[in-house]
């Protein structure tokens, strides 16, 4: 199965081409378009219950797709928003993914939704995240570009722009600096992250997007 | 010396530069003396660090999670499984339990200062939420007192065209002309000295009389039958000409401000102001007054009799009379019902008047047996 991203940065999209058995499981409503001869299979993302706490804490879909083909075929997956993708192998380690970042992933990958801990939900960065581990390839989008930085000790985060971390990293909420900056600086709280380890990044925030257009709605 | 060996493996990770990608999910064991990891996937990588080299810390996105270093930081081995720290311990011989216990207790006492900011933060929004609703009710009430009497009597006629009463005596009615002369004899003593009082008599058999704000007052034909002296009636009056003037109702009208209501008037919404108050005076809010405002009512017309020359007595001989008179049927005397505690309210005008100026009261030349006759 050979994947590319193209149309990188603004407007990645994954074009998945299909050897006879090859399998991939995507983010229900990521098809763009395919082969007719690709099968596609809707299973509950993780389960009934799993499905139903990621719809309404992890804010992914219910629903997973599986893709798979008996013949040669083609596949397009794209995700709502414009901005970049990435592709990352996992070899028995794991990636915490934030919430509506999830493209695709090899079947070798098993996903779980955890607790990201209040911390993380003051930090902006949600109060849930999306657990994948095993083995294999795994794609995700970002809002804006992607930028990945290697940890070792401590970082800062603007809140709303962490996409992925490893779980050797630590989350912590702090201000952006003393009372008057973090309230007058429009940084407000920001993410502290600390560890060894790989994050990435998206170049845009939705909570950026809002807040521009809410300036621009009166 | 033989080093025991682990009898279990642990799934973890390493970071090393030769691996591609840089790190690995890994199978980890302990024996003779050395941390091992097994890189899974192929080909397998073997990594490892000898126990009393390694560099201890605590950590990761769980805050459980151990991590195992070279001196130069070149190798990490790390493992979140729950016997990991254990094991590691046991199999170097005791040498990681101390700076283990120190990392735990940094983490647990970090622990505790997120919690107590967190606390502090909850309480400051709560304190905020509570300052900010009661400042902002503060704020109409006395924004509303600051208005000027105009509003009152504005919530005043309002009130008045609403009102379901009887029918109102003509103004040259010799009960109307004598309600008229005590409340101009009455008036140059009150305390808004512009204010203009508008006195209406209402057929009605209750023995009842009411105060709006601005002015109007109303007195009920049944008050006027059952007083025994023109006095009387001047201390009833003077009691509900000081409701108008000491801005009762106005009073009321800001004790009932809802907070969307407080944020108008802070906001200027004046006109707001009189259609809440001449609402909150239809539902009769607006003529029942506190104990506190009744007693400041009392004291406060006695003031004006005795400055009217008037005696202040006849304000609590008529409440007496009418107790006298209706027994414990307060229902028969709606004027006194509205009027609670009056044994209180007569000692009270009685101790107020001793401290007024002694002056010679003068009666009131005022044929109220003419006026009653008329009725």
């Amino acid at each position: 199965m050979q994947v590319d991203i193209r149309n990188r940065p603004s407007f990645a999209n994954l074009r998945v081409q299909f050897q006879p058995g090859d399998r991939i499981i995507a983010e229900a409503g990521a098809m763009a378009t395919m082969s007719s001869n690709i099968e596609m299979k809707t299973r509950f993302n993780g389960g009934f219950f799993g499905g139903i706490a990621r719809r309404f804490l992890g804010n992914e879909s219910i629903f997973v797709n599986e893709f798979s083909a008996s013949s040669p075929g083609e596949l397009v997956l794209t995700q709502p928003f414009p901005g970049d993708m990435i592709c990352t192998e996992l070899k028995g380690n794991t990636l915490f993914l934030q919430p509506g970042a999830f493209i695709a992933c090899e079947p070798g990958v098993r996903m779980s939704l955890g607790l990201a801990g209040l911390r993380s939900w003051i930090a902006g960065e949600g109060l849930f995240r999306l657990k994948l581990s095993g083995n294999g390839r795994l794609w995700f989008g970002a809002y804006g570009a992607i930028f990945d930085r290697e940890i070792t000790g401590e970082h800062i985060v603007d809140s709303g722009h962490l996409v992925a971390y490893e779980p050797t990293i630590s989350i912590n909420v702090a201000m952006a600096g003393g009372i008057f900056t973090s309230f007058f600086s429009g940084e407000g709280l920001v993410t502290r992250v600390r560890g060894q380890g790989k994050i990435y990044m998206q170049s845009r925030s939705f909570d950026g997007l809002a807040a521009w257009t809410n300036s621009h709605l009166m | 010396m033989a080093m025991p060996t682990s009898r279990e493996s642990f799934q973890g990770g390493v970071f090393h530069a030769s691996i591609p990608g840089g790190r690995s999910g890994a199978t980890l064991s302990i024996a003779r003396g050395e941390l091992i990891a097994d890189t899974i996937g192929e080909p397998s990588m073997r990594f490892s660090i000898p126990l009393n080299q390694c560099q201890i810390d605590l950590g990761g996105a769980s805050g459980r999670m151990v991590f195992c270093r070279t001196k130069d930081g070149s190798l990490t081995i790390f493992c979140e499984e729950r016997n990991f720290a254990k094991e590691l311990d046991f199999q170097s011989g005791g040498a990681l339990a101390a700076p283990l216990k120190q990392l735990k207790k940094g983490l647990a006492a970090d622990a505790n200062r997120f919690r107590f900011w967190l606390a502090i933060s909850a309480l400051a929004c709560a304190l905020l939420l509570f300052v900010g609703y009661f400042g902002v009710l503060w704020t109409a009430k006395t924004a509303i007192r600051a208005l000027p009497v105009s509003v009152d009597e504005k919530i005043g006629s309002m009130a008045f065209s609403g009102m379901e009463m009887g029918r109102k005596l003509d103004a040259n009615h010799p009960a109307s002309r004598l309600v008229q002369e005590i409340v101009d004899k009455l008036k140059p003593h009150a305390a808004i000295p512009d204010l203009k009082f508008k006195v209406t008599v209402v057929e009605d058999a209750d023995i009842n009389a009411f105060a709006l704000p601005g002015g109007q007052i109303v007195v009920f034909t049944g008050l006027i039958k059952e007083a025994k002296s023109a006095e009387q009636i001047a201390g009833v009056l003077a009691h509900e000409m000081s409701h108008a003037t000491l801005r009762h109702g106005i009073e009321r009208v800001s004790q009932s401000l809802g907070i969307v209501a407080a944020i108008q008037i802070m906001v200027g919404d004046v006109g707001g102001l009189v259609a809440l108050g001449a609402q909150v005076a239809q539902t009769s809010i607006l003529t029942s007054y506190s104990r506190a405002s009744e007693t400041e009512a009392d004291l406060e017309g006695a003031r004006m009799l005795n400055a009217a020359k008037i005696d202040p007595k006849a304000m609590a001989d008529f409440f007496e009379m009418l107790k006298e008179k209706m027994g414990d049927l307060p229902d028969a005397m709606a004027w006194i019902s509205t009027h609670p505690q009056h044994e209180t309210r007569v000692q009270n005008i009685q101790n107020h008047e001793k401290k007024l100026p002694v002056i010679q009261y003068e009666p009131l030349l005022l044929d109220l047996k003419a006026a009653q006759d008329a009725l």
